[in-house]
This record gives structure tokens, C-alpha cells and sequence, in this order.
């Protein structure tokens, strides 16, 4: 203290009044910012780029409620997606909201996945908005760990201009059908060549697609990749259905040539009128309306049934306030208004069954086999088993030499030894993994 | 004396200390944690890792695809590495024989641009020059009576493809390189081999080729493991395209990737990884050996 400082007076009345009000100024100026700490930040993850505008519509919808809460969508391709959850989940690094197909389940049993709040449970409990096997794609032994969204189910696109040119006023009604379509659909060179191909089959690419499209195929003939029995699996396509359908893919590929190995293939084909049919999701509709909106096309359910692959929202932040506020975000992705513009503007087809879906589908007919399907019509969905991802990669690996194997075409004793080889292959890799059951 | 020396080393290692630990986080610690669960079965979420031995490299000498991975990735590391070191010093020479000319920079720059360019984008380019219908590579055969190819389809076309991205994104770093070399090479050896009657290419034989040894074993052993670390080209060209029909090229990399993130088995692609270390590292070993021999010898 100076000598000046001991010699003046005590603080007066107007000095306490003068540091009270430099106190209250700068706590004001520290209390300042505080609005902008207080707002939050959400992260959504998802796999396909096609649903950015919707997470941002239902972001922007979410934000009018939460005014203090910013949602992120961070889109990324599905494989990669796939390999983000694998390393966040377990370092508890992942999003606060993720998409999800069944990988969740393994999430859920390790514990990494938090149940579902109670208001999610109580809306996808309830049976007026899902179906049991919607609710059971996302449930782990009766608990609810996501909100189902969308399902990825297939039906038959086919080119009606095509079609009307080789004389077929219809699509095909059983699988032996389909191969007699496609050599009348398929256009041919001066050498005999296919330039446009009659049915568009799955020969090649990267990852388990090759196997996924081969079982949607031997489901129509009554077989499996694996089969159930008692909670443990087999492989079922060492048999007749298993080679009824790698025959008819060796039938059109190598016997008939209706469709060749290196000819654009799929949705990309469809769009440019390449392929005369070929089986997909709904997305496929969304797609073709953006890239070529004039092709003249319609779709049909397949002869039995369709693969169904459930994508569901799962919370797997573990901050409470954040929890609450990324179900909201779920729940609302799911409202009415929402589910009707996802069916619209991206195609992916919503779960939920208490939407009116009727003006969308009358106002794009190519909906309706999706939804009006014949009553016997079977479904079928990847098993929520972790070995599932590798008995497919595995089993597509064998298939995409198969389908251009001379030896095996016409040739059935060939064709079982290969499905053996390979059906073998798959009980290995059960067994391993502790869900192997004899059938 | 002693106790200065010994100040020297203390100063060094404490200015060497964060690098060293830096090094030390980001690559040592992660090759021995990949050795470490090799032995052992761990499926990415469990906090279960039993160690299981030796088990998952018994298991990876008899899967197929595996061996399909390495015996590719291996096919295709040596054939960039002969199409790049040969072709590299070509170009480089030719460079550098035009060395001070205006279009030197343009040259070495336009040699260059492939190793600078983004991935992605230079691998969709190739695959539409591969393209079976409407690339220009068919086109082109076809000007001269060659029926078009499946490129990316047939299984030998495919590695060749993926061979041909490789060995055009490597040579740009490898000519710069040599390019550099060469230049440091001393102009008083070629004075005295013209004076004593050498034509250009006993220069490039009997000066150039053995001066540059040194760059070459660096330029051959980064080829090499750069070769085998491939994995973004093989996925880009041939994988998960839907349209487009497309042989996927299984390299080892990929394969290891699959295994960790789609499969789950975190150990089984590890030892994958270790095997991929001790393939690279003898490699390696080897070339030292080969071009150390061949110093001496000459």
C-alpha cells in the first residue's frame, strides 16, 4: 500500500455503488456468451447420400422446437459409414443419432447401444404404427433400441416400350418365366452379340451384393444363404433351390446370352435403356425420375416374395439431455408430413403403416408393388448374426467365378459340388462364430 | 571432454525427445499393437481378447481369398515396379537432356501431375478410358481391327488395369526423383568419357545408370511398398459399382479391411497386416542387399 493510499478516505457510499455496478457489468459480460454455450449440437450419422435433403428438412423442423439445438447430417458412403460405426461405437466416439441396418443388434448385446427412452419405446411399441417385424428389427430380446424409418424391398422394374415390343403385354409371373422374357427381350448385334440385355442380373462388383441378389433369386424357389432352427443357423442353398437358381443365372449369362459380364448393368442400365428389366429397391424410382424421367416403365412383385432390409435411428449418445433431444429428432423424422415426403421426393420406402401414402402412389404408380403385393407374398430379411457380413462376402466371391464357369452350365453335378464347396464354406464360418445348428 | 560429449548427447536427446515420441505413438506403438493381436481373436466391440496363438495365420494359409489377395497385390507390386524404375529413367533421362530448354518445367511438371492429383478422381477417369462400350481404349483398338476388351471384367484384364493406374501414378514422383539425382551426378565423368570417345547412350549406360544407384534403390523401395499398400485404386476401378460392371481386384489391403470392418475380426486381419510387414520388410532387405552387391561388384 503507498502512503497516498493510507492517507485517503474510506470507500463512501458512492464508491460501494460504483463497484457494485462494475461488478453487475461484468457479470453481464460474462453472462453474455452464455446463450451461445448453451446451444447444442447434434450429430447425424447416415449411409445414403440420397436422404441429406430429408435429415435436413426434419433439422430444420427440429430446430423451430428446439431453437437452441443445431443439427449436423454427416452423409457418407454405406461402406464407409459401416466402418465409422464399427470404430466409434466401441470407443464411444460415434454420432448422437446413426442409421442403422441389423448391425445394430451386435452393438445392443455388447452393451455399447443404450435402449431406446420411453417415449420411442411407447411409439414403436404400439401396433398401429408397425408391424411385429418392423418392431423386431429393431428390438433385442423385446427391448427397443432404435425408430424403424425406412426399408430397403424389392420388386421387378421393367421397360413397358420393351416389353410391348417383344410382344409380352405383361411382367413375368414365375421364375422360369423370366428367363424366357429376357432371351425375347434381349437386343443383339449383327453378331449375335447382346447390345441391350434381356434381365439385368447382379455379376459382379465389390462386397456382399453379388450374394444378397442371388439369395432375393433362390428365395423364389424356396431357398436360403442360412436358415434358422432352434436360435442356431445352416447354410440351406446345397439343394435344389440353390441350383435351380445358380442355373438359370449360367442359363441367361453363358447358354442363352441374354445378358454379358461387361454390359452396364442395374438402375444405371435401366435409366439409359440398356436392360429390358431387372429387380431393385424402391429407391430405383426416385432415381429414375431425376436421371430419366421419360422412360416408360412399370414394376411387379416378384413371383414369392422379397428381401426386406429394415433401417431404423438408433441414439447411441449416453449425455441424458442429448438422448432426449436425438429421440425427439427420431420421433419427428417419423411424423406424417415427413414419411410422405421421403416416399416422394427420395423413394425409400417409410415403415410406418398409419400414413396416408395414397397420393404419392397414385400420383407414381410405380409404388404400387410395393405395397399391394399378393397375400401369400413371403419376406425375408439378412439375420441379425454377426458372421452374416462374411458368410455373404464369402459365398459372393464364389459366385461372381461361378456365373462365367463354362464348366458348371447344363452341368448339375458340377453346379452341386460348387453349392457344397461353398455351402460348406459358410457352416465353417457358423461354426466358428458359435451359431452353427445342424438342419 | 567427456562430460561435454556428454552434455551433446543429453541436448540431443532431449531436442530429438518429441519427435522421437511422436514417432514412437503413431508408428511404433500401432506395429506392435497389430503384432500383439495377431495372436489374438478380438471382434472390434468385445472386451474380450482371447489370445489364441498362431491360430489366425494357420487359418489365413488356407483361405482363398486371402491367398487370392496376396498373390494379386504381389503380381501387381513387381509389375509397377518393372513398368515404373525402367520407364522412370527413360523419361528422366530424356528430361534431362533437354535440361535448360524452355519446355523443361513443362515436361517435369506434366510428368508430375499424376502423382499430385486426387485418387478418386484420376481412378473414374481410367475407368472410363477401361470402359468396355464407350471407352476410348476400345475405341481406339477397334481404329485398328482389335475386337473391344472387358477390361474391368475379365479377372487378368482387371489387374492389368489396376497395374496401368498404378505404374502411371508412380513414375511422376520416380522421373522427378531421378531427375534430381541425375543432376547431381558430377559433368567432369561425362567430359572425360566423351574425351575418351563414349557415345550418348555408354553416358547413360556406364555413368548415369550406376551413379544414380543410390536414388535408384530409394526410388525401387518406395515403388515397391507403395505397390503393395495399394488398396483405393483396385475399389475405385472395380467395387461397389452398381452401374458399372467392375471385376473386383482383391489386394491385400482391401482384404484386411474387410476383415476388420465388415467381418469383425480385428486379430485375423491384423495378422494379415503382419504378414503384409514381413513380405515388405524382406523386400526391402532384399533390394538393399541386390543393389549393395551390385555397388560393390562394380
Amino acid at each position: 500500500m503507498s502512503a497516498r493510499d493510507a492517507f485517503a478516505p474510506p470507500p463512501g457510499p458512492s464508491a460501494t455503488r460504483r463497484r457494485a455496478l462494475c461488478a453487475a457489468l461484468a457479470a453481464t459480460l460474462m453472462a453474455a456468451p452464455l446463450p451461445a454455450l448453451a446451444q447444442q449440437k447434434l450429430t447425424l450419422w447416415s449411409g445414403w447420400t440420397e436422404l441429406k435433403p430429408f435429415y435436413e428438412r426434419v433439422a430444420a423442423q427440429f430446430k423451430k422446437k428446439h431453437p437452441d439445438v443445431d443439427i449436423s447430417v454427416e452423409v457418407i458412403a454405406l461402406r464407409e459409414h459401416e466402418k465409422r460405426i464399427a470404430l466409434a461405437m466401441p470407443s464411444g466416439a460415434a454420432a448422437d443419432i446413426i442409421e442403422m441396418q441389423v448391425e445394430y443388434g451386435r452393438y445392443a448385446e455388447a452393451g455399447l447401444l443404450p435402449p431406446a427412452n420411453a417415449a420411442a419405446t411407447a411409439f414403436v411399441s404400439d401396433p398401429k404404427h408397425f408391424d411385429k417385424f418392423v418392431q423386431d428389427a429393431v428390438s433385442v430380446s423385446g427391448k427397443v433400441y432404435g425408430v424403424p424409418l425406412f426399408r430397403g424391398q424389392t420388386v421387378l422394374f421393367y421397360n413397358t416400350d420393351m416389353f410391348a415390343k417383344a410382344g409380352l403385354s405383361g411382367p413375368p409371373k414365375t421364375m422360369e418365366d423370366y428367363t424366357t422374357y429376357a432371351e425375347k427381350l434381349t437386343q443383339r448385334d449383327s453378331a449375335g452379340k447382346p447390345t441391350v440385355s434381356g434381365w439385368s442380373l447382379r455379376l459382379s462388383g465389390g462386397g456382399m451384393g453379388i450374394a444378397e441378389k442371388f439369395w432375393i433369386n433362390m428365395h423364389q424357389y424356396g431357398g436360403a444363404v442360412v436358415r434358422e432352427k432352434n436360435g442356431k443357423w445352416f447354410a440351406d442353398y446345397a439343394n435344389e433351390a440353390g441350383r435351380k437358381t445358380l442355373k438359370q443365372y449360367l442359363d441367361n449369362v453363358i447358354v442363352k446370352k441374354t445378358v454379358s459380364p461387361e454390359m452396364k448393368a442395374d438402375a444405371e442400365a435401366f435409366s439409359l435403356g440398356q436392360t429390358a428389366m431387372f429387380i431393385r429397391e424402391s429407391w430405383v424410382i426416385g432415381d429414375i425420375a431425376k436421371k430419366a424421367p421419360g422412360l416408360p416403365y412399370a414394376t411387379a412383385p416378384l413371383p414369392k416374395g422379397s428381401i426386406v432390409i429394415p433401417v431404423g435411428l438408433y441414439v447411441p449418445t449416453k449425455d441424458a439431455k442429448k438422448a432426449a433431444l436425438a429421440w425427439d429428432y427420431t420421433l419427428m423424422a417419423n411424423e406424417p408430413e415427413n414419411l410422405v415426403w421421403l416416399l416422394d421426393n427420395v423413394g425409400w420406402l417409410p415403415n410406418r403403416k398409419d400414413v396416408d401414402y395414397s397420393g404419392v402412389i397414385k400420383a407414381k404408380p410405380a409404388f404400387e408393388a410395393f405395397v399391394n403385393y399378393p397375400k401369400d407374398h413371403s419376406f425375408f430379411t439378412l439375420p441379425f448374426i454377426t458372421p452374416v457380413s462374411e458368410v455373404l462376402t464369402r459365398l459372393a466371391a464364389r459366385l461372381e467365378k461361378g456365373y462365367l464357369d463354362p464348366a458348371l452350365a447344363g452341368n448339375d453335378a458340377a453346379i452341386d459340388a460348387f453349392l457344397k464347396a461353398a455351402a460348406d464354406e459358410t457352416n465353417t464360418i457358423l461354426k466358428r462364430e458359435g451359431f452353427y445348428g445342424a438342419p | 571432454m567427456r562430460s561435454g560429449a556428454r552434455s551433446g548427447l543429453g541436448f540431443a536427446l532431449v531436442a530429438l525427445a518429441p519427435v522421437l515420441t511422436i514417432y514412437a505413438t503413431v508408428r511404433i506403438y500401432p506395429i506392435a499393437e497389430t503384432l500383439r493381436l495377431s495372436l489374438h481373436n478380438w471382434n472390434i466391440i468385445s472386451p474380450r481378447k482371447p489370445f489364441i496363438g498362431l491360430a489366425n495365420f494357420e487359418e489365413l494359409m488356407g483361405d482363398a481369398l486371402f491367398l487370392e489377395a496376396l498373390r494379386n497385390t504381389t503380381i501387381i507390386a513387381f509389375a509397377v515396379l518393372a513398368i515404373t524404375i525402367p520407364a522412370a529413367l527413360a523419361l528422366a533421362a530424356l528430361i534431362n537432356h533437354r535440361y535448360g530448354s524452355r519446355l523443361a518445367g513443362f515436361y517435369e511438371t506434366a510428368i508430375f501431375i499424376p502423382h499430385v492429383v486426387s485418387l478418386v478422381p484420376a481412378a473414374l477417369a481410367w475407368k472410363w478410358v477401361f470402359d468396355a462400350k464407350l471407352g476410348p481404349l476400345n475405341w481406339l483398338l477397334g481404329r485398328f481391327g482389335v475386337a473391344a476388351q472387358p477390361w474391368l471384367y475379365d479377372p487378368v484384364l482387371a489387374v492389368i488395369c489396376v497395374i496401368v493406374l498404378c505404374a502411371w501414378q508412380a513414375v511422376g514422383y520416380a522421373v522427378l526423383i531421378l531427375i534430381v539425382g541425375m543432376r547431381n551426378i558430377s559433368p567432369s565423368l561425362y567430359e572425360a568419357a566423351r574425351l575418351d570417345g563414349a557415345n550418348s547412350w555408354q553416358l547413360f549406360r556406364f555413368i548415369t545408370t550406376p551413379q544414380l544407384k543410390p536414388v535408384l534403390l530409394y526410388v525401387s523401395v518406395v515403388t515397391l511398398i507403395s505397390s503393395f499398400n495399394i488398396y483405393a485404386q483396385a475399389f475405385v476401378l472395380a467395387s461397389d459399382s452398381q452401374g458399372a460392371p467392375g471385376k473386383l481386384v482383391r489386394v491385400l489391403v482391401l482384404d484386411m479391411l474387410e476383415n476388420s470392418f465388415r467381418n469383425y475380426r480385428v486379430g485375423y486381419a491384423a495378422a494379415e497386416a503382419v504378414i503384409l510387414l514381413a513380405i515388405v520388410l524382406v523386400l526391402t532387405g532384399a533390394q538393399f542387399r541386390l543393389f549393395r552387391d551390385r555397388s560393390a561388384a562394380s
